[in-house]
């Protein structure tokens, strides 16, 4: 009982718990996990990232404009969906070429909103894949 | 893990010779679809305190037959009996339809014929 | 005059409820005589999913996202039975990973509990305090995880990263001050009246209930049934690292703070205890193949037993899996519980065997 007394007196004069948020910025950790990025010059082309994405953030489509990448034989393009993706690392992980054509970085997605058209556009991406 | 095969007639009498309410916990009742129109229901227990002591009766049910209560021995089974009603669409004695699905819902998403 | 019986519903949605649940109380007086309840609200058919839309080896994060609390217990229950179909063996360093991470889910999952438990007796800012103590644990977790709430750290062979010792450092650091809080608490929850010791006697589960009705987790326990998944199963080598089971008497609300208090304590032991004897070695290994075969997986998550059971047939995707969650099989143990007791009381009872309606309508 006196416990709880004396600790309701305590608390009285202790700091808040809670931090002021936009003037004190949210602390980030260390090895967040955050966007999977993606440098295409060497990727070969051996679409296990795709395969391995549980949500299917990752695609690879057949485009009319393919990049020089040699390895790039059945001309397609990466597409990845940041407000999709799960941030498991499970492509990362896949990849024959870690740290080079794919890492995950420390960085957070921007705010999906309708005028980027978020969702139409990925919808495309994932009709092109499916026809 | 041991699979005891049983029958839907003679199940309640095997439940009964078998269970000791001390001695067996009861984990759930399991359904597994098998081939168009047939689901194996399983009623699973486990010793306490044995190590990894599992024992699963089950018995397969055709769509058409109604699976008996075993509630009155086992009162926590009501709740995965009115479970596998929804899920599979076959009835169980004494087990309203409802606990997960509504009336408008998809009826019986696990069984297979309806994929 | 007959007896009158009225009928008193709580929920869908309540003051006091976190989480959609109705129970529609039959009252004679303030008793209550007869209960029923729905619990169907959340449902997204998850077993659905993990049967038709994904493979097996992304399902440990589909099932992740049946409960935020219990994410890791879900993951791991499920790996552990896909690798058993698997045939593959995990390392000792990753199964003491994973026991780290399930511990600590622990510890947060139970101040969550005696959180809302001193809420309901009135005690906003012990509410607070603790719900604020928590966040270091929730801190620890996603410094070796990367996230704090989805780790998707267990995935099947392993687990997805290592810790550093500077983590190590930090782990030890908040560890001592839960320790030390978890003193605080207990000291309040033993002696303090209108916090704790006014819930002697309220929301009794009797032994014999408990056997009857195959409760599970903290709720058994604290009625005196001696039954812990941690060491009733060998996959998780827990008698290694100083596992202690702590069995209430009563049954109350009371005992089941008890047996939480005492069980954050333990856990925080064998945290120690993990980093103290983590052993050398790889924290994946490599597993090949499809699933054939059925394997059944218990897992004593925070709330209680869950078991997975799976079944594959040697294809990609997987043809059965079951989820038994542990609110899900304690309701008919709930229902009795409020049988017999004050309709005043039906909110603190609630909140003391702390419900988790996601896991239960997955
Ligand atoms: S992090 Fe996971 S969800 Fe995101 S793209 Fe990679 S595999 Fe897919
Ligand atoms: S796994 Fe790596 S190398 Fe292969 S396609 Fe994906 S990014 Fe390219």
């Amino acid at each position: 009982m006196w416990y709880s007394v004396k600790k309701a007196f305590t608390n009285l004069l202790s700091p808040p718990q809670t931090i002021d948020y936009p003037a004190t910025p949210i602390k980030r950790v260390e090895r967040y996990r955050g966007l999977i990025e993606y440098g295409e010059e060497h990727c070969i082309y051996c679409l296990k990232c795709e395969k391995a994405c549980p949500p299917g953030a990752i695609l690879f489509t057949h485009t009319d404009t393919p990049t020089e990448n040699p390895k790039n034989k059945k001309s397609l393009a990466y597409d990845y969906n940041p407000h999709l993706c799960i941030y498991c690392g499970e492509c990362v992980r896949a990849c024959p070429k870690p740290n080079e054509a794919l890492w995950q970085s420390e960085k957070k997605p921007g705010i999906g909103v309708k005028e980027d058209r978020v969702n139409e556009r990925w919808f495309e991406v994932e009709g092109r894949k499916g026809s | 893990m041991k699979k005891i095969e049983t029958t839907l007639e003679s199940v309640v009498s095997d439940l009964t010779a078998f269970y000791d309410y001390k001695v067996w916990e009861f984990l759930t009742l399991n359904g597994v679809a098998i081939d168009e129109g047939t689901t194996e229901i399983q009623w699973i227990f486990s010793r306490y305190g044995a190590i990894d002591d599992v024992v699963i009766y089950y018995a397969p049910v055709k769509n058409s037959e109604t699976v008996p209560s075993v509630v009155d021995l086992i009162p926590s089974a009501i709740i995965s009996q009115r479970e596998i009603v929804d899920m599979f669409g076959i009835t169980v004695e004494n087990s309203e339809k409802g606990l997960y699905l509504d009336e408008d819902s998809l009826s019986a998403p696990l069984a297979t014929c309806r994929i | 005059m007959g007896r009158k019986i009225i009928d008193i519903p709580l929920g869908s949605q309540h003051i006091s409820l976190l989480e959609p649940i109705k129970f529609r109380f039959a009252c004679e007086n303030e008793k209550i005589v007869d209960v029923s309840s729905d619990v169907g609200f959340v449902h997204r058919g998850i077993e659905k999913a993990c049967t038709t839309k994904f493979a097996y080896d992304a399902v440990p994060y589909v099932v992740a996202r049946i409960c935020g609390l219990c994410a890791i217990t879900h993951s791991l229950a499920y790996t552990t039975a896909a690798e058993s179909l698997l045939e593959g063996v995990v390392t000792r360093r990753a199964k003491y990973l994973r026991m780290l991470l399930v511990e600590l889910d622990r510890i947060h999952s139970h101040m969550l509990c005696l959180s809302h438990t001193a809420e309901n007796a009135g005690f906003e800012a012990m509410f607070m305090r603790i719900m604020g103590d928590r966040e270091s644990v929730m801190d620890i977790q996603e410094r070796i995880t990367g996230n704090r709430v989805q780790f998707d750290y267990v995935s099947i062979g392993g687990v997805n990263r290592d810790i550093t010792t500077d983590i190590e450092k930090e782990i030890r650091k908040t560890l001592a001050f839960i320790r030390e809080k978890t003193h605080g608490y207990l000291e309040e929850f033993t002696t303090n009246w209108s916090l704790s010791l006014k819930f002697k006697g309220v929301g009794v589960l009797t032994l014999d209930e408990a056997y009857r009705y195959n409760a599970i987790g903290p709720l058994a326990r604290a009625a005196g049934l001696a039954t812990d998944v941690r060491s009733e199963t060998d996959y998780l080598p827990y008698n290694e690292i100083g596992y202690e089971m702590r069995v209430g008497e009563g049954g109350d609300i009371y005992s089941r703070n008890i047996v939480r208090l005492f069980e954050i304590l333990n856990s925080i032991t064998m945290c120690e205890n993990i980093l103290g004897g983590l052993p050398e070695g790889e924290i994946q290994t490599k597993m090949k193949g499809k699933p054939t075969g059925e394997a059944l997986v218990r897992l004593e998550a925070p709330r209680g037993e869950l078991m997975y059971y799976i079944r594959g047939e040697g294809k990609a995707m997987l043809s059965r899996v079951r989820i038994k969650t542990p609110t899900f099989a304690s309701i008919p143990a709930f229902i009795e519980v409020f049988k017999g007791s004050e309709y005043a009381d039906a909110p603190a009872i609630l909140a003391s065997f702390d419900p988790c309606m996601s896991c239960t309508a997955k």
